[in-house]
Order: C-alpha cells, then structure tokens, then sequence
C-alpha cells in the first residue's frame, strides 16, 4: 500500500512526428507525497512538459501507470489543478468569469453567485482586487499569471500541476510571482497543503519553491537523480540565497543537469 | 477641443456654398427641380451636424463626420449645377438632386415597405442559414476525420455562384418568398460552414488543452469552448455571406418580385422614370450600409475581448 498522492511507474511515452515516432519518456519512477511540492527540472526537450501532460491527463503513455491516491489515472479530472505557460485563461472570459467557469467545473452544485463571489476572493488573494471584469488581453503576462493561478486554487482541488508557469515573465515580475505562489502553497497551517507538480527550467525557482527536485535527462527522458531540497520553511528568497549552503546545493543540482549535456556533447572539452 | 476645433470647419463652409449656388444662380432646367427641398434638406443635414458636433467627445470622431458631411454637400452643389443649374446634363436620365429627394419623400411609404419585403429576406435567409451552418460546422471542425471530407465538399459547393440556382429554386418552390430565401440561405451557408470549420481547426491548441484539463463536458467544449474561440473566423463567413446576400437578392428582385428594392429600380427605369430608378440606388446603399453597420457593431461587441 502506498502512501504516496501521485505514484507514477515505468512512465514510457512515445511520440509519433511527421512519421518518426521518438522516445519521449523512458521507465520514469517516482512518487510524490500528500503535501509535497515537487519540481522537475531539465535542459528543454528532456521530456518534462511531456511528463506534465500525461499527469493532466491530455496525453496517454505507451507504457506504465500514474495513480493517485491509489487509483489508476485515466483521462483529464477535476481533482487536479492546472496552471499552464500560456492560455491558461480563456480570452473571451473576464478574469471573473474564467475562475468562477473553473469553480463550476470542479464543485458542482455551487451556485452562480457564490461561484462569483469565491472568484472575487481569490482575486484578491492573488493581488488582483478589481481586475476581475478585465479581458486577459487586458492584463500583463504576469497578471494574467495570477489569475491562472487564482482559478486553480479557487476550483480547490488537491493537486496542482504547472508548466512552466512564470517562465514567459520579465526576471522581476517572476520573482514576485515565486513568492506569491509559495506564500499562497505555505498557508497558514489552517488548511492542508496541496500536492504540487511543477515543471520549471530554471534552477533558482526549483529550489526556492520545492521539498524535492526531479532532475530529468533527456534522449529519452529518465530520471536522472531525485534531490531533496534542505531548507527549512518558510523560506525567505533574499536570505536563503545568501547563504553558502544555497551556492553549494546551486551547484550540484547545475552539474547533475549539465553532467548530462557535458557527456554527450563529448566529455572534458566542454567547459562550463 | 476647443470651441473653434469644434466649429469652425470647411464642412460648414461648403453648406454655405451649396446654399449660395441655390439661392443665387436660378435654375435653367425646364423640368421641375425642387430646389425647395434641397436646400430643406441641407438645412436639416447642417442642423443635425452641428447637433451631433455639440456633443462628440473624439476629434477623430468629429472629423470623421464632417468628412463625410462635406462630401455630401460638394456631392449635392456640382451635381446641382452640372443639372438645375447650368442643365450639362440630359435632364431626363440626370434628375436634380432636389428632384431625387422629393421623390423620395413622395414615395417613403412605398420604399419603407420595399425595404421592409427586401431586408425580411435577407435577414430570414441569413439567419436560417447562420442557425444551421455554425453549429454543424463546429460539430464536423471538430470530428476532424469528418471535417477532411466536409473541407473538400465545401470548396466545390461555395465555388458555385448562388444566382446560378435562382431558376431551379424557381422551379422548385412555390413562391418568389421562399425562392429569395432559398438562394439567400445557399449563398450564406456555405461561406459561414467554411469559416465556422477553419476557425474551429485553427484553434490554439493550448486553448483545448486548457479546457479539456478543466474537464469538460462534449457541449460545453463545442459551445463554450470552440464556438468563442473561433468566432472571429466565423464572423468572416458571416460578413461574406451577408454581403453575397444583397447582390443576390436585388438582382432577384429584378427578375421575378413584386416587391423589394430590386424591383422598385428595375420596374421604374423600365418606364424611363429615372429619378425613381436614382432614388432607388440611393436607397439601396443606405440600406446596406445601415445593416453592414449593426452587423459590424455586433461583431465588435461580440469579440471586444480580443486585442
């Protein structure tokens, strides 16, 4: 019996393009428990997007199994939370009207009303006061970021996957972002955190964010080494980067991502 | 924008112009030329205008109007003088203007209930057209195996030009009514499936993937999903269609109708009454502009979401 909220086994997906069908994921493992906050890094085209979509349930394995809380995944479901890179929101809807669609879907039986109401409130927890009769296209990229993230918590559902979900916004704006997100995550003790998938390439982000980090390789994608992130929460960015222990552990997640690299492209000659 | 931005314009310049020509030069024309109501008419245009320009806020806006305001009177003052005034012209194929407007002034209740009969149709076979195109086209767009065959099908049903099934319609059906709407439905369907089906194939397929991780059910993905997503494409099928409609119609009116604009120029010019045939053109333009303009209107309300 597992204790695990999501355990994905032997993950193997293939892609089929212009006739070629390539390995895209190859015999990944690992689990990921009730709570937990786990990233998955990689150089791009490891195959961590890949591995995102077939947790979302958009895309199917050629082989092996995801279950959460035990059950065998199939198909997309309302119990998992998605914020995506681009398009999470849905341009023809304002930012209100985008939450309170995706309250609906994921707790029916809520009335419309209430349904606003709650999208109102998780505007506002996301910075967003009186933004919520606003276009998407009204919006920055990083509003429009919070507002993604606001429907996937206001749908409260147990499990949040993200796709590289800050990786289209301007380095100050992503920062603000990661706090806001791991402020949001932290909570306040009253509620159970939720599990959460994030796929990112960018180191920093990982390790602020994370309990553990899945470091993917990639022709095809395997998992190449899970590190567990050891600093304690709540964690405070400017403080934490600091630190020599954070510089450390900086570097060894860069030279288990580039070992990689460094090894195929032909050893010692490649100089980072 | 100042009181001077405001109104001194040449606009206003040109009003006066076209009112000097009238009350100065006396018309040669043996024919009746109704000066009379051209120059009511102005007054009332240059009433209106000012009435409108007291209270537009964009100078844009404001020029846009006076624009056209001014090519309205320098339209009226050339053609007044090349016929009432100077009589260039042969007076029975070139009615004066104020003849033109009396005319349509005497006839209105006869043009209202033309207007009526045409813009009834087109709309009854537009919207019949619009009802059953876009929803079978979002329905095969999306089966994308059907949607291979329903592309190729298409392109040879829209490549025949509607008016070429008027004589079978008549045929067919029992009335002038439903031959109109007929036509009209053919030559709206097949541009509005066209563009509903590539408008539901060229949606951003993060879109789709963003609804169908929020669980989505097949309607709401069709309607709530798709259907918005590519309206814009729609809107184009919509805007050809409904232009193809009024050819289409006018030129059948002219054929076999007992009422309707198309027959109103046609059966008048066939007595040689052209300030009838000239008032009917008239009419006809506005009356498309008129409905181009609320159709454009709902279309931008309709996607005042995008950029």
């Amino acid at each position: 019996m597992s204790t695990n909220k999501i355990e994905i086994k032997n993950l193997t997906v293939n892609y089929t393009e212009n006739k070629h069908s390539f390995n895209a994921l190859h015999d990944v493992s690992f689990g990921v428990r009730s709570g937990e906050f786990v990233s998955v890094i990689g150089a791009s085209g490891c195959g961590k997007s890949t591995l995102l979509s077939v947790l979302e349930g958009i895309r199917k394995a050629a082989g092996g199994t995801v279950e959460i809380d035990g059950k065998t995944l199939r198909g997309t479901g309302t119990e998992r939370g998605v914020v995506f890179q681009h398009y999470s929101l849905f341009p023809w809807m304002t930012t209100r009207d985008n939450i309170a669609f995706g309250i609906k879907q994921a707790r029916r039986g809520i009335k419309r009303g209430e349904r606003l109401r709650i999208a109102d409130e998780f505007l506002g927890k996301v910075g967003l006061t009186g933004f919520g009769s606003k276009y998407p296209s009204q919006l920055s990229g990083g509003m429009q970021q919070r507002a993604a993230i606001a429907r996937a918590l206001a749908m409260n559902t147990e499990i949040l996957l993200m796709d590289e979900p800050f990786s289209a916004i301007d380095a100050k704006n992503r920062v603000i972002l990661q706090e806001l997100l791991l402020s949001l995550w932290e909570g306040d003790g009253s509620e159970p955190r939720k599990t959460v998938v994030f796929v990112t390439h960018d180191i920093d982000e990982a390790i602020l964010l994370s309990d553990r980090i899945v470091v993917l390789t990639a022709h095809p994608g395997t998992v190449h080494e899970i590190v567990e992130v050891p600093f304690d929460r709540p964690r405070n960015r400017s403080e934490l980067v600091k630190t020599d222990a954070y510089g450390t552990f900086r570097n060894r997640l860069l030279s288990l991502l580039y070992q990689d690299v460094a090894e195929r492209i032909g050893g010692e000659e490649v100089v980072i | 924008m100042t009181q001077k931005r405001r109104f001194l314009r040449v606009t206003h310049l040109l009003f006066l112009v076209l009112l000097l020509v009238q009350i100065i030069l006396p018309d040669t024309s043996a024919k009746e030329t109704n000066t009379g109501t051209l120059i009511a008419f102005a007054a009332g245009l240059e009433i209106l205008t000012l009435a409108v320009s007291l209270f537009i806020k964009k100078e844009e806006s404001l020029s846009l109007l006076l624009d056209i305001v001014g090519f309205i009177y320098v339209v009226l003052t050339v053609w007044s003088l090349a016929t009432a005034k100077f009589h260039v012209l042969n007076d029975l194929l070139f009615p004066a203007p104020g003849r033109v407007l009396a005319q349509f002034a005497e006839d209105r209740q006869k043009i209202l209930v033309n207007i009526v009969s045409s813009v009834g149709i087109t709309l009854q076979g537009f919207l019949l057209a619009a009802v059953v195109a876009i929803p079978l086209g979002l329905f095969l767009g999306w089966n994308a195996r059907l949607g291979g065959a329903a592309t190729y099908i298409t392109k040879f049903f829209s490549s025949i030009p509607p008016i070429v099934y008027i004589p079978y319609g008549i045929a067919l059906l029992p009335t002038f009514r439903s031959v109109s709407v007929f036509v009209i439905f053919l030559a709206t369907f097949w541009p509005v499936f066209a563009g509903t089906m590539s408008g539901v194939l060229n949606v951003d397929k993060r879109i789709i993937d963003s609804a169908r991780v929020l669980n989505v059910s097949k309607p709401e993905m069709l309607f709530s999903i798709i259907l918005p997503a590519s309206l814009a494409q729609i809107f184009l099928g919509c805007n050809q269609g409904l232009s193809v409609s009024f050819i289409l119609l006018t030129s059948a009116e002219m054929i076999g109708a007992r009422d309707g604009m198309g027959y109103y120029v046609k059966y008048y010019s066939d007595f040689g009454d052209y300030t009838r045939t000239i008032t009917g053109l008239l009419v006809i333009g506005i009356v498309v502009i008129a409905v181009t303009f609320a159709f454009n209107r709902l279309q931008q309300h309709l996607l005042r979401w995008r950029k």
